[in-house]
């Protein structure tokens, strides 16, 4: 796919200063888990430690507690490091995934279904995703995936733009041979300092069909108030000529599984900039989540989430706090 | 194209502050010859085109002229859609391999943070110039510059991309809401609009290309109308298929009386220009546009009609009669009749 840009594998580690511990950003909340389980969550908290062999801990709100099977996210030594590894045994079996759902659109401002329809960022939006590029801009980056819509495309180069080494985002066009051939590049150089970026509709919001452009009175005078909750609410329930959680789940996941993780495997360091359901969807294979539990998950926008994938799993990592904010250990209540 | 959303025809008028200066098409340097050159040559020319003054001139609107600044005031609404629309034209600002001095072409690179300043700026400039469609490139750096000049207009309407690459595509996108559809401003992207394709120099630096192909050649297909660099296009190609698109698919939408932004890059914007203006293809070699400064035109009866480039609505409107008024406002055209030159080896090329 980027077989005309050669990737480096990031030399540089994924140092402990870009996440030790706090993880939202917001300040009496040291050390929660960006995961949010909103409102209905803590009957979430229980089930999962029991469920899933690569989570580092349970997801209690408010509080991290380090783990001593798994490396934490308070546990600075447990890091992934490449301090002395050889290298090729890092590029084999560890590789960093940076997940960011981008932040306000035009239509989240005026409270319109959304979904697959290409609305760019506000400006608030666009502050996001500077902020989020500012928290990760230590992080190495080989490869960025996006969805095709614009608003996820512009978080994604936003980001980049505060990236900390001078690699080249370059949007990779295979549209058609003439997209391709004219967007060469004729510099070995040059493409080893580009990170190529593709763009995948399989990454796309869930598309949400007929209420797409309506805003919530329109949809409740439309169609009923249950209706237009349980499209909204349910797994496996579309709205009319849309798609439900589920059908979301199963193209973005497949892209996922069939497109991303063999650069993981391959030792590549991976973002991807998408949408809220496209992310829960790849969040519920990364932590094996239910359905149920995918329903209530909701992602905060323009908060970068990190994943190590070691050792063919993945472990999730919270959410980096910017190089310049005071590294605090979440082993405090304060 | 723009099937799923309709567009409503601006009502608010083209202001006349938004015009209130020197007409930026300057000739700088050795300009004076080139100037008579110009009059001779098109007819439809407002003004002429000497340095640092600005003529009104009693056949064409000229920018000093307030009362021929077309508005919208009491005329017949049908009588101002039919004959007039407003043309805005944006260069996008500064890319990653602009900084890098790279050759950049067609390659899809996107805008450093100073570039995002710039789209933000010219933002600022145009926000109350109506705007009913957006057309832009394939590129990233077109389309954000104008996202984010658009996120300044103070008309709420929004900006939607059109997807009509394929049937999915385009089912996938669709609006439900006739309100919001009218609420929206469709934004068709085409690659005829990209840059120019540099071929076998996207990617080298100005040395590299020196020591690869030579001096003298890298600086013919550079400075040339029609001679490509390998496996890229000339200017001219440039042109053809950038002037094509916009006659084809921009005039109809200009002459239904749609206000038009365009955000596309150096070399398919001036190819568009040389169409507007009627340059030769010399003048449109000299032709160096800046970066995200808009430059408007009024589409009226038919003809295009330069505006020059909208100062913010904040700054005090100036009528640029003074030299001192006149060198603010150097953005927007600058024909730099240039000589061998090898300091701006990468100012108009993205």
């Amino acid at each position: 796919m980027a077989s005309s840009v050669a990737c480096l594998h990031a030399a540089s580690s994924i140092q402990a200063q870009g996440f030790k511990g706090s993880l939202t950003g917001s300040p009496n909340k040291i050390g929660v888990f960006p995961l949010r389980m909103v409102l209905k969550g803590f009957s979430l908290d229980v089930p999962l430690p029991e469920r899933k062999g690569n989570c580092p801990r349970s997801l209690n709100l408010h509080v991290v507690r380090s783990s001593s099977s798994q490396s934490s996210i308070a546990d600075p030594i447990e890091l992934p490091s490449n301090s002395n590894s050889a290298d090729s045994q890092k590029k084999s079996t560890e590789a960093s995934l940076i997940l960011i759902r981008h932040g306000e659109s035009l239509w989240n401002e005026k409270n319109l279904f959304t979904g697959c329809v290409d609305v760019p960022l506000t400006k608030k939006g666009v502050e996001e995703a500077i902020e989020a590029g500012k928290r990760i801009r230590n992080i190495p980056i080989d490869m960025i995936y996006t969805s095709s819509l614009i608003r996820a495309q512009m978080t994604a180069m936003l980001v980049m733009s505060e990236h900390r080494r001078r690699k080249v985002p370059i949007i990779i066009h295979k549209e058609t041979e003439e997209a391709q051939r004219w967007s060469q590049i004729y510099s070995e150089e040059t493409k080893m300092q580009s990170i190529p970026v593709i763009t995948a509709w399989q990454l796309n919001e869930r598309m949400y069909g007929e209420l797409q452009g309506l805003n919530k009175q329109e949809t409740a005078e439309l169609f009923g108030k249950e209706k237009v909750h349980e499209w909204r609410r349910s797994y496996d329930v579309p709205p009319p000529n849309g798609e439900s959680l589920e059908m979301c789940a199963e193209r973005s996941v497949t892209y996922f599984r069939d497109q991303i993780v063999p650069q993981l495997l391959a030792g590549k360091n991976v973002m991807i900039a998408a949408h809220g359901n496209s992310l829960r969807s790849i969040i519920m294979y990364l932590d094996k989540l239910t359905s149920q539990e995918v329903i209530k998950l909701e992602l905060s926008t323009g908060i970068p989430m990190l994943y190590i994938f070691k050792n063919g799993k993945f472990i999730r990592r919270g959410s980096p706090i910017a190089p310049s904010e005071a590294g605090v250990y979440a082993y405090s209540r304060v």
